[in-house]
């Protein structure tokens, strides 16, 4: 039905389009044959000899091919004689090529002809048509601007002419998001509609163009190629300091230092003549692969890896070839043998590395960024504003102080007790241990002594604290362990030593009617006594808390004939309500056993913080013992005190507090990051490294050996010598290097367009499509290299051209006939990369932290994602104040968890070079939920009220902001009713209102209009996900 | 019938293009649509049109225990090795193998099993004492006892295990089948990642490319469900914005985007808004599958006191069984710290206390609801350990090193014969002796139950057509096939 028509639909048209691009008679090799022989041929006769055939080689001309009378399987001009072509259309299951049983796909009785006619027409060879030095070709002279000259020149066999242009408001916002990676700001795009000539148009190229965040757009693309993270990915996932190449990178495009030099630097910044700090950062480009810490793990084996990625990466990067399969074997399909692998991998096998990882991932350079003092700047202001709002949160909860004390005062007059003794309802072993419950809650073990034993006790709130005024709350447990007669020698259990050993706790509520139970977290355990230990072992009774039987809490080697005591503070205090159930686990896992507790006693607290965290008297005990009669007689030390344990209890001075420390903690961050820092980079060992061909790419699995050289078939200048990495960098950007010009003029056509020239732009190779417009494809390659592999240059070039400019409205026509936009006879419309339109919406509303450069920082995400991850190692506080709204290639990227908010990115795991554009109900979850995404949404809303004196301007300010243009009356109508809408709700409920904007930065908190504002935002949130708020059109 | 080499290249520009996962999910959508207006639909939801063959199973549940749990102590018996204890294995068991550097520099003395075995069911199946709930339903399951792997630390052999290849950046068995099959629900994703919720920090992180799509369409990556208010990322709407006003906001946005539509033509766009809409569905069922409160008591019984607790392995297990009722095709849990390179006797311990009864319960309740027979239980790890003693071979501090040559994984349901033994390994469960299964065989094993040809199901990206068992050949296990 409609999908399915749909997908049927899309079939037919790929065949046609298929046909469109085979339209012409005549049959060329690089585009019509050998694709055929590769794909079908090549795994059995082509380049790999370990799979080989008949000793058939059809890879190769003088092979493959030969004249009437010989014995080469193809004869030219006599197709009716070739064996190939016998075997190919051959019925005979037994002759069929490919044969019927093997996993190639059998050749389709067009593809059969398309070969035939290419025998009979005399079975012309040719090389792959990127492994051939491209020649500048001459544009069609249909067009002044070549690139619209050739992509004319297929519309016109087609009889389709280009789509209108775009108009201003789309074009400048198109332009300003393909280059800068940002929406326009509203006076660019009024300015330019005003007067929407070419030069005006040019004009604002050369702005987009030199806006410093060009550097940041480009440089986006460039970190997904390098796999860039800031940690190392592997287990322990330790955090690099690798960013000042990331600002390096930044610069090199706003300095638009031409392709070569940059490539240079990168590959062997530090083997240049007298180089410089910058040009050695360069060369972190080859160090961004993960690194895997794991203990056990051979570090050869790790340095390998590290070498085969940093020769695959350039195989993508540079050459757009898949090295990778030759890491274990010759190539089947390209002319790349696995010695010519290993011949590249020579080039960095000689790094001053040892395969280690995190502090020991050498060779490292000690480096300090200049491009810190801003941040630091920022960071500052953020802990001002913090620290006066926790003084007006202390000042606040203060005048709170007093009445509380005074009613402590009177209700401690009669004493006053801290811990609850609580009687278990039921007290359960799970290995046959008989636990008698006593009339005064102590637990004694009697019968069965099994080895092991885990202890659940189970508590009505009913029976916590005194009869009648049962506990509001549960702030901390208190464990005491009981010598006993029955006991061995009358000590603490009846094991064979008579201590005890408990391994582990836990502490749940089961709330009334609910059948689940919650996990109780506690921050901390103290106990009387515990043996001193040292390493993972039995002593310490905080390590009762981490589930792990190999250690635990014991009182050996202190008195067994005393009772002991362990509490335990709750992280956060538990609310209790009638009929809740608390349990409680002790575990008795021991390695060794026999030692199970023989007599316990439980007991809660409601008194908070710190009280529960010291065996000490607690504030009120010592109130009740001091027995003031009135305030003023209450001693200072202990009046310091009491407000203390008032304030634990006072959640909003609490969290002002938290704030505070969290901005202090992201200053001294940034102090670290402002100092010398260690960035990895490439520098050579004094002796150089052995470099053999790995057999089936098994690192320790060692062949021939092999020096540095370049692949003979892909280009191999007699005249270029081929030493070091620095030699590779100048065979890479070589003039007459076939590949490296082609994938980059590729990759920029990409940048601007979608999709690149070659729809696989990691694969220029044999599998690889064939360039849907050739000859444009190489002439972008040669004005780039003859125009000193300027990017400006070639991006103005690009986005200058018509074909460029056109809109990119669908008509019913091209959906049919070319749903994939190959002939580009319109542009491109797709949804942004998920970076982009947290950056666009950031921008739009106002909120946007310009600065460039630095560290990284922490964009919002949801709780928990590191903590989930790595059980609690790395906890993620998002950065406070202005630097929460820095732009997302500053965010720092921890490998194993890339940030939540990113969807569709790459992985940053290994290189790549392709966008994924999918669309999926998660992208929406993201899009309405994410707290960046909220808190501009409030921005915007503000400003559309603060900016616009006139009620009836704001909604078309907002949405030119988010949009830019103005909304048509429709829209403007369908917007207005959800505001009306909202706005009577918030009215009717205006705490809700209040809750709405409760959130985000203390820099925009909302303090009055809160009805209106939380309207807009409703608006303005509806408008940020807007298809085309997320779509480049 | 159309070329396959043709119907991936348009998956592929498809899926670079506009969208697969947008496919996916109108596929979806379709599968309504077309219940609706009474038209025929397409007859299968994921790449492949049709199963290649019969299909055995139709859901997956991998209980996925990661750390390298024991086969000695678990599963695989050997009685010969008392007199081997203390003794170095020798040359001709050792072959060469290689250790991690944890103790590559230690004699390998013999450890017997901690644990003492005894044969259950009809089958006689050798279960180790620590996991007595699994004694329970030995008559259900297939053990392997041959499986085999190259990799000897966690993170390779993990991502080996689950995607077939070491290095992270291909798909995992979970978001193949996705890719492959397609799925069965409209309101949750195909294929879900559970995570047991432990107290102590792991050692092995959980790493999300475990469960990644790689070079698929990101719409097949297991979406993980967390324990948190948050159970799927961006879930919850924010405090102070009710349903009703979202629902608005919704059916605005859909008439903006359809107006939008109408200028561009752009096609997308349609989807974009079934998207929002599968959104809002989210909203709802998946609070419904987190809240257990229409399970009996004796679904809490059967599991254990553990499955009370949400995010513990038994409540997942549970869990699995809710998102089995509901059509998910994949699920896959994870329990961690099964890496037990000390004090196997309390440590190893704990890990079979968290799962042994869940696993049973899980084959037990599966099958008591006819789950059992279209459902293919997995359960195992990335690699074995070794017979040698870590630390001490007689303290009961001692522990085992990582082994890749032989290990042990159980299965049940899913076409899989059941109260069977395959494989053998040496009498020092160092070498496989008999019937080798690489973890490739394992997955081209699990494509074949669910109806897919692993040499057929495939997805090409720089230039080569991938497929989860790669280049080496791999074979099916037909002998545990029914």
């Amino acid at each position: 039905m409609a999908f399915t028509k749909f997908y049927f639909s899309l079939i037919s048209c790929f065949l046609a389009t298929t046909s469109i691009l085979a339209n012409d008679d005549q049959i060329r090799f690089s585009r019509d044959v050998l694709p055929l022989l590769s794909d079908r041929c090549f795994h059995c006769h082509g380049p790999d000899e370990t799979h080989r055939e008949a000793d058939l080689r059809l890879d190769l001309e003088a092979s493959a091919v030969g004249r009437e009378g010989s014995a080469a399987p193809i004869l030219r001009h006599d197709a009716k004689h070739s064996e190939f072509i016998q075997r190919i259309s051959s019925d005979d299951p037994d002759l069929k090529m490919p044969p019927p049983g093997s996993n190639r796909k059998s050749l389709s009785p067009k593809e059969v002809d398309t070969l035939k006619r290419w025998v009979q027409s005399g079975a012309n060879w040719g090389k792959h048509w990127s492994f051939e030095s491209p020649r500048r070709p001459v544009p069609p002279t249909t067009a002044s601007h070549p690139i619209d000259a050739f992509i004319q020149r297929q519309l016109k066999n087609r009889q389709w002419k280009p789509a209108k242009p775009a108009e201003p408001a789309t074009l400048i916002r198109r332009l300003s998001f393909d280059l800068n990676g940002l929406p326009p700001t509203w006076s660019q795009v009024s300015q330019f509609e005003a007067n929407p000539t070419p030069a005006a148009y040019e004009k604002q190229v050369d702005q987009i163009l030199n806006s410093p965040h060009f550097g940041e757009r480009m440089a986006m693309w460039w970190l997904d190629a390098a796999r860039y993270a800031d940690t190392d990915g592997y287990q322990g996932d330790a955090t690099r300091n690798n960013w000042p190449w990331r600002d390096w990178v930044v610069n090199a495009f706003n300095t638009n230092m031409p392709f070569d030099q940059f490539t240079i630097e990168q590959f062997a910044g530090d083997l240049l003549p007298n180089a410089t700090a910058e040009q050695k950062l360069a060369t972190s480009f080859h160090r961004h692969h993960m690194t895997n810490g794991e203990g056990g793990r051979h570090p050869e084996e790790s340095r390998i890896d590290y070498v085969i990625d940093r020769v695959n990466t350039m195989g993508t990067v540079w050459l757009g070839l898949t090295l990778g399969c030759t890491q274990c074997h010759t190539h089947k399909f390209d002319p790349v043998s696995h010695q010519d692998y290993y011949s590249l991998f020579a080039f960095f096998n000689s790094i001053d590395e040892d395969g280690r990882a995190g502090g020991g991932a050498k060779p490292f350079l000690r480096y300090k960024s200049k491009q810190t003092g801003h941040l630091l700047r920022e960071a500052e202001k953020a802990i001002d504003l913090r620290r006066v709002h926790e003084m007006q949160q202390l000042e606040a909860a203060k005048t709170d102080f007093l009445p509380w004390l005074k009613r402590q005062l009177i209700s401690t007059q009669d004493g006053f007790k801290g811990w609850h003794v609580a009687k278990p309802s039921l007290v359960t072993s799970a290995e046959g241990t008989t636990l008698v419950i006593e009339p005064d809650g102590m637990v004694r073990a009697t019968g069965l002594n099994p080895n092991q034993d885990e202890y659940r006790s189970r508590f009505s709130s009913e029976d916590l604290g005194n009869p009648g005024t049962h506990l509001r709350r549960v702030t901390g447990l208190r464990l005491e362990v009981f010598p006993h007669s029955t006991h061995t020698d009358g000590k603490l259990s009846r094991g064979r030593t008579g201590e005890f050993i408990l391994t582990d706790v836990k502490l749940q509520v089961q709330k009334q009617g609910k059948s689940q139970v919650i996990d109780l977290e506690f921050s901390k355990a103290i106990a009387d006594v515990e043996k001193k230990v040292a390493g993972r072992n039995y002593g310490k009774v905080n390590d009762t808390l981490d589930d792990d039987p190999r250690n635990g809490w014991t009182t050996e080697t202190h008195d067994p004939l005393k009772s002991h005591v362990a509490i335990y503070a709750l992280r956060e205090p538990l609310i209790l309500t009638k009929n809740d159930e608390l349990i409680f686990v002790m575990l008795q896992r021991s390695t060794r056993g026999d030692a199970n507790i023989g007599q316990f006693r439980i007991s809660f607290s409601d008194q908070p913080g710190s009280a529960v965290r010291s065996l000490d008297p607690m504030p009120l005990e010592r109130l009740a013992q001091a027995k003031p009669q009135s305030i003023p007689e209450i001693d200072a030390e202990l009046k310091t005190v009491l407000l203390n344990q008032f304030l634990d209890d006072h959640d909003r001075y609490q969290a002002s507090k938290a704030q505070l420390r969290q901005a202090k903690n992201q200053l001294s961050q940034l102090k670290k990051a402002s100092g010398d820092l260690n960035v990895m980079v490439l520098s050579e060992r004094s002796k150089p490294r052995q470099t053999h061909v790995l057999q089936r790419g098994v690192w320790d699995q060692k062949g021939e050996t092999v020096s540095h050289r370049f692949p003979e078939r892909i280009f191999n200048p007699k005249s270029m010598s081929s030493d070091n990495r620095l030699d590779l960098a100048k065979w890479l950007v070589h003039r007459k290097n076939p590949l490296t010009a082609r994938v980059l003029a590729n990759h920029l056509w990409q940048i601007c367009l979608g999709e690149g020239l070659v729809r696989t732009p990691d694969d220029f190779g044999l599998q690889g499509e064939f360039p849907t417009h050739p000859d444009l494809l190489d002439w972008l390659a040669v004005e780039l290299m003859e125009n000193n592999w300027d990017i400006k240059h070639l991006l103005k070039v690009i986005v200058t051209s018509q074909t460029y400019r056109q809109s990119s409205a669908i008509t019913a026509k091209l959906q049919e006939q070319d749903p994939d936009n190959r002939l580009i006879a319109r542009a491109s419309r797709y949804r942004l990369p998920s970076w982009m339109i947290r950056d666009a919406a950031l921008r739009s509303s106002g909120l946007l932290n310009y600065q460039l450069g630095g560290p990284t920082v922490l964009p919002y995400q949801p709780d928990g994602i590191w903590a989930e991850m790595f059980m609690g190692r790395f906890r993620y506080q998002p950065s406070p104040g202005n630097l929460q709204f820095r732009r997302t290639i500053y965010a720092f990227w921890r490998r194993s968890a890339a940030p939540t908010f990113l969807f569709d990115s790459s992985q940053r795991r290994l290189c790549e070079v392709k966008p994924r554009r999918t669309n999926t109900p998660l992208h929406a979850l993201t899009l309405l939920n994410d707290l960046s995404l909220l808190e501009a949404s409030r921005a915007l809303a503000k400003r559309s009220i603060t900016e616009n004196q006139q009620p009836q301007s704001r909604i078309p300010f907002l949405f030119r902001q988010v949009l830019s243009r103005d909304p048509t009356p429709d829209e403007q109508q369908l917007l207005v009713r959800q505001l009306e809408l909202a706005r009577s709700y918030y009215n009717s409920s205006p705490e809700q209102a209040r809750q709405f904007l409760d959130f985000g930065q203390l820099e925009n908190k909302v303090t009055n209009n809160h009805v209106e504002i939380a309207a807009y935002m409703i608006v303005a949130n509806l408008v940020f996900n807007l298809d085309e708020a997320i779509s480049r059109e | 019938m159309m070329d396959e080499n043709l119907k991936r290249r348009i998956f592929l520009s498809r899926g670079a293009g506009l969208g697969l996962g947008a496919m996916a999910f109108q596929l979806i959508e379709n599968r309504q649509l077309s219940a609706d207006t009474q038209q025929p639909s397409a007859s299968k939801l994921g790449k492949i049109q049709n199963v290649h063959h019969p299909a055995k199973a139709k859901n997956v549940i991998f209980l996925t225990q990661s750390g390298g749990p024991s086969q000695i102590e678990l599963f695989d018996y050997k009685s010969g090795l008392e007199k081997w204890a203390g003794k170095e294995i020798p040359a001709e068991i050792r072959q060469g193998q290689r250790l991690t550097t944890m103790t590559a520099n230690q004699k390998q003395l013999v450890m017997p099993a901690r644990t003492s075995f005894k044969k259950y069911g009809d089958s006689g199946a050798t279960i180790g004492e620590w996991l007595p709930h699994h004694a329970k339903i030995a008559d259900e399951l297939c053990f392997v006892k041959s499986m085999t792997t190259d990799q000897i630390n966690h993170a390779p052999a993990m991502t080996k295990f689950l995607t077939g290849h070491q290095i992270p950046g291909r798909p995992s068995l979970g978001s193949w089948t996705s890719y492959g099959l397609g799925s069965e629900n409209r309101d949750l994703p195909d294929y879900l990642v559970l995570i047991s919720r432990m107290k102590r920090p792991s050692d092995q992180p959980l790493y999300d490319h475990y469960w990644g799509s790689g070079f698929l369409p990101s719409s097949f990556q297991g979406v993980k469900l967390r324990n948190s208010k948050n159970p799927v990322l961006y879930l919850e709407d924010p405090q102070g914005l009710p349903r009703s006003i979202r629902r608005e906001m919704l059916d605005r946005m859909a008439e903006l985007n359809r107006i939008r539509q109408e200028k561009t033509g752009d096609r997308e766009i349609e989807t974009r808004i079934k998207q929002y809409e599968m959104a809002w569905r989210m909203q709802t069922s998946i609070p419904e599958l987190l809240d257990f409160s229409d399970e009996p008591k004796s679904t809490f019984d059967l599991y254990g006191v553990d499955s009370r607790r949400p995010g513990s392995y038994a409540a997942n297990c549970i869990m699995a069984r809710r998102l089995i009722e509901r059509g998910v095709r994949f699920v896959q849990l994870f329990h961690p710290d099964w890496d037990h390179h000390s004090r196997l006797n309390s440590w190893c311990v704990a890990r079979c206390q968290d799962t042994d009864q869940a696993s049973a319960a899980l084959v037990i309740d599966l099958k008591r609801r006819g789950l059992l027979d279209d459902t293919l239980v997995l359960w195992g790890g990335e690699f074995g350990r070794g017979v040698a003693g870590q630390g001490k071979w007689d303290s009961p501090e001692g522990g085992r090193d990582h082994h890749p040559r032989c290990f042990t994984m159980w299965m049940a349901g899913g076409g899989v014969k059941s109260g069977i033994s395959y494989g053998k390994t040496d009498e020092f469960s160092f070498n496989v002796a008999e019937n080798p299964v690489h973890v490739r065989d394992l997955h081209a094993t699990v494509l074949h139950l669910l109806g897919i040809d692993h040499q057929r199901l495939t997805f090409r990206h720089q230039g080569l057509d991938f497929r989860l068992t790669g280049v080496e050949q791999a074979r099916v296990v037909k002998e545990i096939i029914h």
